[in-house]
């Protein structure tokens, strides 16, 4: 592997071939759990969790997170926890493997400030969190293992997702470009 | 000695049936203790290989901690105690066959011993340092001119303390957890590993950090082999054995023992100073932070799943 990597190239993994390499994690996550793969899920566990730390009353009795809510373990005991403290490790290897672990940054498009950046993410992370619970899974557990395994809201979730994305991407492009 | 009458009808509370008296003071100690052990003992190494120069972060700087984690970690462990006062009868008799009067022994000589350690060093880290005292100075002058037996003094009484940290677990014989002979030499590799992540954190030299990286890969290999036999044991041995054993595969110390201390101490800090031995840039502190983490968790879990561990009736 090349370890001379200029400084302001990063290296990424040629996304055909991570998308097959995704295809077949699917694959082998359902081989051994018997079940696809998720993100949203775990940042639900903590959620609810944090939210039953701060008011449990009003959390058990709240009609969605008092489901997760159980006398018997931590809604962090959930496989997918852990399944997203493993990508947290994962990504780092990769970062490091191809050079983009450097100095705490913040990526962003030249023409808009961290500040700027920074809230647009929050912006856009709490649409997705609102999106993936209405959607009942996010881009993993819907798109992903849902259309793996041919069930058709797994499709749609895919399309309306990217196909969304598409859309809204010309709106938003000075944050980018 | 005094006759004492014991009548049971099994109530015991914290005792019977589950051990409920060591809190956090005792781990802590335990991973304190480790540490200094580790960092006493490669300063004391590399000067007895006579590679002062070499390894300025590890003979010099590093051996700063080793005094304050120990004094730290003695007041956890007189926190800990139920007759404070009474502490000093540790000292009115060496007893061969009790690891608590080893490990008293050693800590009375290798806490000021390694404060004498720091202080030969001083004026070579700040040269502005003045010792105000001119028998200070000459004191300074015999320690420096007595350095290699010192050093040899110091990897002896590392290597007893880094034992004992375990053996003081080991000789409880009724916490079958606890009561297996593996546990002084993992305790004693697992504070060696942990010294050496903190030599590595504070050096500033590549090369002593190299050098450092491929000595802590070996620790942690060898914990891993011991990790492996110590369930080995536990599963080829008696009911109360494997009952303990249970605890970590499949019972409630499973997540805290496989994932934190196994995955994120042991084996991802190792695969990150591998990558980086092989020339890849690692965040210098991320793996002796990951290292330092997992040990302290190995002791918290060991401690508080061994006080669980009993015998059956």
């Amino acid at each position: 592997m090349n370890k001379q990597i200029s400084s302001n190239q990063e290296r990424y993994l040629n996304p055909y071939l991570g998308g097959v390499l995704l295809g077949l994690l699917v694959i082998l996550t359902v081989y051994i759990t018997g079940r696809g793969l998720g993100a949203s899920g775990a940042i639900k566990s903590a959620v609810v969790t944090t939210s039953n730390i701060i008011a449990p009353y009003e959390t058990q009795q709240n009609g969605y997170m008092g489901r997760f809510v159980s006398d018997d373990h931590s809604p962090m005991y959930n496989w997918l926890v852990f399944e997203s403290l493993g990508v947290l490790l994962g990504g780092l290897l990769s970062g490091l493997l191809f050079g983009r672990v450097k100095k705490f940054r913040i990526d962003k498009g030249p023409k808009i400030t961290n500040k700027k950046r920074l809230i647009f993410a929050v912006i856009g992370g709490i649409l997705f969190g609102f999106g993936s619970q209405f959607g009942r899974g996010c881009t993993s557990g819907a798109a992903l293992s849902g259309s793996a395994t041919f069930a058709l809201g797994g499709v749609i979730a895919m399309f309306a997702i990217f196909g969304s994305g598409y859309l809204f991407a010309y709106f938003f492009r000075k944050l980018w470009i | 000695m005094k006759e004492e009458l014991f009548v049971s009808g099994r109530n015991i509370p914290n005792i019977d049936p589950y051990l409920n008296i060591w809190h956090w003071e005792i781990p802590l100690y335990l991973f304190l203790g480790g540490l200094a052990a580790g960092l006493i003992f490669f300063a004391a190494y590399f000067v007895v290989r006579g590679k002062e120069k070499e390894m300025p972060a590890t003979v010099k700087w590093a051996p700063m901690i080793a005094p304050i984690a120990l004094i730290v970690g003695l007041s956890a462990l007189f926190l800990d105690l139920s007759h404070k006062l009474y502490f000093w009868q540790l000292y009115t008799t060496i007893r061969f066959s009790s690891p608590m009067s080893w490990g008293a022994w050693t800590l009375l000589l290798i806490t000021p011993l390694s404060m004498i350690w720091v202080a030969s060093y001083m004026r070579d880290m700040f040269p502005k340092w003045d010792w105000k005292f001119k028998f200070l100075y000459k004191f300074e002058a015999w320690v420096i001119s007595v350095r290699k037996p010192f050093a040899w003094v110091m990897m002896i009484l590392a290597l007893i303390l880094g034992v004992y940290t375990g053996i003081l677990l080991s000789a409880f014989n009724a916490r079958p957890l606890w009561n297996t002979s593996i546990l002084g030499p993992l305790f004693l590799v697992s504070g060696f590993s942990t010294g050496l992540a903190a030599a590595i954190w504070m050096s500033k030299d590549k090369n002593e950090r190299k050098v450092l990286s491929r000595i802590d890969l070996i620790f942690i290999g060898v914990e891993l082999f011991l990790i492996i036999h110590l369930f080995m044991g536990f599963m080829a041995g008696t009911a109360v054995a494997t009952e303990a054993a249970a605890l970590f595969l499949g019972g409630q110390f499973t997540i805290s023992f496989w994932v934190f201390v196994v995955l994120l101490g042991l084996i991802f800090p190792a695969t990150l100073e591998t990558i980086e031995l092989w020339g890849y840039h690692v965040p210098k502190w991320m793996p002796p932070a990951l290292i330092l983490f997992g040990g302290l968790m190995f002791r918290f879990v060991m401690v508080e799943a061994g006080q669980i561990t009993r015998f059956l009736y």
